[in-house]
């Protein structure tokens, strides 16, 4: 991935991240620096698109600088949702496209696990509204000022129980399903 | 069959005799409308329609009412008593009534009214009464919803219907449903009043309440309209009520705008030719109506009434009026045929443009090619 | 028309619910219209009937039983919705698909498209009013196909017939031919569908300028699809983002120009001309080969600390699946991204101000599959 070339430096880790800032060259990173230049912006190149770190404390008015900004225009938000990394907090994701410059972006921002909240993006986005709700049924995350916090699939009155939480545990059926039922033990055998 | 003409003098027990029999005729030949109506609806929508039960499927009627007889007589707890209970006859008996009037051949029809076409209006707008009983007296929104609908839609549709068979009958000089056969010996009425033909089959589909007005009983929206409270004997009233109110228009359709009994052959056929006839002229036009519900989606009730209010009556209007200038200076009548067809044309023409706003918008489209989106 | 009452008549409006059973075919959707006589003051959609939470047991499944719980989010386009999770896969994974298996993926997913809009044109037709004869035609069309897909996969609905990598299995011998032959009973089936309703005036009666959205609404809400084609965006991600090898394909999209109902019945029937369209090409350029990769691990473990964002044009919308792994045979996080959801956000907005009676038609035209909008 990252070309091991002969950068002398004394800070190796110096030299990694200017090595995985160079070979994000080919992709928009240097369009998406430049438009979200006043932003704390970590990028990361993904399997196809370009991924971003944005700190919690800016990510609306950066959504907000992504849609409107006239080089960029990110007018539709694909999609909305978060990932549990247990310990290291829960990242919430949104994945934003540019239908008339037709790119893509991938925003995350980490959400440290005792203060699950955010603002909302349904001030730039009026998609975001029920992805927000699902989201925040699912993890336990509070979107702030959101206009409608109900819950959207699951039960009115289920308000405290997370899913798609790690620490949810799965029934005794599902573990069955998944690990017990000779897919593991497949590496001992010689079956198909 | 001891008929008045052959033996029976006494006025009232020679009623009460051709009573019996049109009510006896009616259970059946309704049974057997509903099993058509299945296998005709089947056709078209390229199935089979009811095969098992008796040769052919033929029983399914049978098997259909010995079903809703069996059943529990449910009654909501807050349904009004007088207005639930006697909606289903409300509905049902007015369409008997208006057997009194229908010749099925030359001498048989239960009585001779002078005035058998303002008769038969007016039974048919009491129908109207037994809808919206059956929608208040359910205690169920939907069910009131639709009575509502039922009501809106009946009397909207009346006046057109009123107004076609007044034009029929002045043309035939009489209401007499009788004269108004045997004037037609020569020529039948259809062919003076091509226009009124048309306005009557669309104005008698809403007042059976049949697609494209099947709004009051929408499956998909209300479902089942005012009688969704019913069940068994009850609710097979009002089914039997439709289908024999459609029969009764086919009969009328055949005797006003066909000629009955009397065309093509003129009044001096034997009894069986006479009768078929009416069967075949009849078929005819119940076979139209379930074409047409196998075919054409359903109206919106606001679309329904400005089609009534803004369309169909102002044309009535005028055809009533042209008939009144013809007749009146004796001009000869195929005049109102061709004056007839000219309105077919003119209905079809404000149909398209009451659906296509002006100018033609039609979906062009744009169709992106291999150049990619943007 | 509305009837302005006097300001100190009270008037109470009407809370009509609307499901969880419907006579129309939709599934368990409940919505509770808030009705003013005749028109729609407010309509509030009540989801979640159908949740079974797919996203959840999927981290909990390796990589191949996984393709078992997307084909059920979509049950009336299978093929579509393990296509996206396939080429997720295959994308962290780094296979390289072979060629035979991706031509017999597109064929089959058009395939699966055609029946997909074929079922909505069914619907749509009881919705509108006509008694049974378009679901009859649709459903006569779509046993014709659905044989077809038994013959391959085995399954009439919920195939499990992509693998990551390729194919289950080789189709059978006769596969050419029968697609030519579903192919001109499908185009019999269009062109019926097309006599029926697209002239028919009370049908435009019914569904001109009804539950319009503009484009900039439909953008914003994150709408796709024919219903987003309809109201005039150009956004196909076969077009705009190709995979598998449509950009070697020659294809139109079609746009609607008003983004009423109409429109989105208009679009969908012409995509499905431009889907017989494509299959035949794809039939064309068939040919022999291995449909799996040959060094295929045979437990999939993919590398640690990868994500991917998979977007495929399923028949309602854009499919997405994203997918995080952290190492291991099963995924971290799984998620589906469904075109029903986000097109279901518009109902409101599309309803508010209609008769009682579009509000139905106006749901039908969404054409709504509600386990995708539950997964």
């Amino acid at each position: 991935m990252t070309s091991d070339e002969n950068v002398d430096t004394t800070n190796g880790e110096e030299a990694s991240e200017i090595a995985v800032v160079d070979s994000l060259e080919d992709t928009i990173w240097p369009l998406i620096n430049r438009v979200l230049s006043s932003v704390d912006v970590t990028p990361e190149r993904g399997s196809i698109d370009l991924i971003t770190q944005i700190p919690r404390s800016d990510i609306i008015r950066a959504l907000q600088i992504l849609k409107d900004n006239e080089e960029v225009q990110f007018n539709y938000l694909r999609c909305l949702t978060a990932v549990d990394n247990e310990s290291e907090g829960v990242d919430v994701v949104y994945h934003l496209y540019s239908i008339p410059k037709n790119i893509n972006l991938t925003v995350k921002v980490n959400l440290p696990v005792d203060d699950k909240t955010i603002g909302t993006a349904t001030e730039v986005w009026e998609a975001a509204n029920w992805l927000e709700r699902e989201t925040a049924e699912m993890f336990g995350i509070t979107f702030n000022n959101h206009p409608d916090p109900r819950t959207l699939l699951m039960p009115e009155d289920m308000t405290d129980t997370f899913p798609l939480l790690k620490s949810h545990p799965f029934a005794e059926i599902e573990i069955l399903q998944g690990e017990l039922l000779g897919y593991d033990r497949e590496n001992q055998g010689d079956d198909e | 069959m001891n008929n008045g003409i052959y033996g029976i003098e006494i006025a009232w027990l020679d009623a009460v005799i051709r009573l019996h029999i049109i009510v006896g005729l009616m259970t059946v030949v309704v049974m057997g409308l509903i099993y058509v109506e299945r296998k005709v609806l089947a056709r078209f929508q390229q199935r089979l329609g009811p095969t098992r039960t008796g040769p052919a499927g033929l029983l399914q009627s049978v098997a259909d009412g010995l079903k809703l007889v069996g059943k529990e007589d449910l009654r909501p707890r807050n349904a009004d008593p007088w207005t639930f209970e006697l909606a289903p006859y409300m509905v049902f008996i007015p369409v008997f009534l208006g057997f009194v009037i229908v010749p099925f051949a030359f001498g048989m029809q239960v009585r001779i009214l002078e005035l058998g076409l303002i008769y038969f209006v007016a039974t048919s707008s009491l129908g109207i009464i037994g809808w919206v009983m059956a929608g208040w007296g359910s205690d169920n929104r939907y069910a009131m919803i639709g009575g509502m609908r039922a009501a809106a839609q009946g009397i909207s549709y009346e006046l057109p219907l009123v107004l076609s068979l007044i034009s029929v009958a002045m043309v035939s000089q009489s209401f007499n449903l009788n004269d108004i056969v045997l004037s037609q010996s020569t020529y039948p009425n259809l062919l003076w009043q091509p226009l009124v033909l048309v306005i009557f089959i669309i104005a008698g589909l809403a007042e059976l309440n049949r697609t494209p007005f099947d709004i009051p009983v929408g499956e998909s929206e209300v479902v089942g309209g005012p009688f969704v409270e019913y069940s068994g004997i009850r609710w097979s009233f009002f089914f039997l009520a439709e289908y024999a109110a459609l029969f009764i228009m086919g009969l009328i359709f055949a005797a006003v705008f066909m000629g009955g009994w009397a065309w093509p052959l003129g009044e001096e056929l034997g009894r069986g030719w006479q009768i078929l006839l009416v069967t075949v002229k009849t078929s005819l036009f119940i076979f139209l109506i379930f074409w047409i519900r196998a075919s054409v989606p359903r109206l919106r009730i606001d679309q329904l009434m400005a089609f009534s209010w803004k369309i169909l009556l102002p044309l009535t209007f005028v055809q009533v009026l042209i008939n009144g200038a013809v007749l009146v200076y004796d001009a000869p009548l195929w005049i109102l045929t061709i004056t007839g067809l000219v309105g077919i044309v003119v209905l079809v023409r404000l149909i398209e443009r009451a659906v296509r706003p002006s100018p033609a918008v039609n979906s062009e489209f744009v169709s992106v090619g291999n150049e990619g989106a943007s | 028309m509305v009837i302005e009452s006097a300001p100190d008549f009270e008037t109470q409006d009407l809370l009509i619910n609307v499901g969880p059973q419907h006579p129309s075919t939709h599934g368990v959707f409940r919505m509770i219209l808030e009705v003013d006589g005749e028109i729609v003051k407010d309509l509030i959609p009540h989801i979640g009937y159908l949740h079974r939470g797919a996203e959840k047991l999927c981290e909990n499944n390796d990589f191949r039983q996984g393709v078992g719980y997307m084909d059920r989010t979509e049950y009336l386009a299978s093929h579509n919705a393990e296509l996206s999770y396939v080429m997720a896969v295959e994308a962290l994974a780094e296979l390289e698909v072979p060629e035979r298996a991706q031509w017999i993926r597109m064929i089959l997913c058009e395939l699966n498209r055609l029946s997909s809009h074929f079922m909505f044109l069914g619907a749509f037709g009881v919705d509108v009013g006509v008694f049974g004869t378009p679901f009859i035609y649709a459903w006569r069309e779509r046993e014709a196909l659905i044989d077809l897909f038994e013959e391959i996969s085995g399954d009439r609905m919920m195939y499990a017939y992509f693998r990551a990598g390729g194919l289950a299995w080789e189709v059978p011998g006769n596969f050419e031919e029968r697609v030519r032959e579903v192919l001109v009973s499908t185009r019999q089936g269009m062109k019926d569908f097309d006599n029926l309703l697209t002239r028919n005036e009370i049908f435009l009666a019914r569904t001109k300028n009804v539950g319009i959205i503009s484009a900039e609404d439909a953008i914003e809400l994150g709408m796709s699809g024919p219903t987003l084609r309809a109201s005039g965006v150009p956004l196909d991600i076969r077009k705009s983002e190709p995979y598998m090898y449509y950009d070697q394909i020659d294809f139109e999209v079609p746009i609607g120009t008003n983004g009423d109902v109409f429109d989105r019945y208009l679009v969908r029937l012409k995509e499905m001309e431009q889907s017989v369209s494509i299959i035949e090409q794809c039939l064309e350029r068939l040919n022999d080969g291995p449909i799996m990769p040959e060094r295929m691990p045979r437990m999939l473990r993919l590398p640690e600390g990868q994500e991917v964002y998979i977007r495929t044009e399923a028949p309602r919308g854009e499919y997405g699946i994203y997918l995080v792994s952290k190492g291991g045979n099963k995924p971290w996080r799984l998620k589906v991204r469904s075109a029903c959801l986000s097109n279901l956000q518009a109902l409101r907005k599309m309803s508010v101000g209609q008769y009682v009676a579009d509000a139905i038609i106006i749901l039908g035209s969404i054409d709504i599959v509600l386990s995708e909008v539950d997964r």
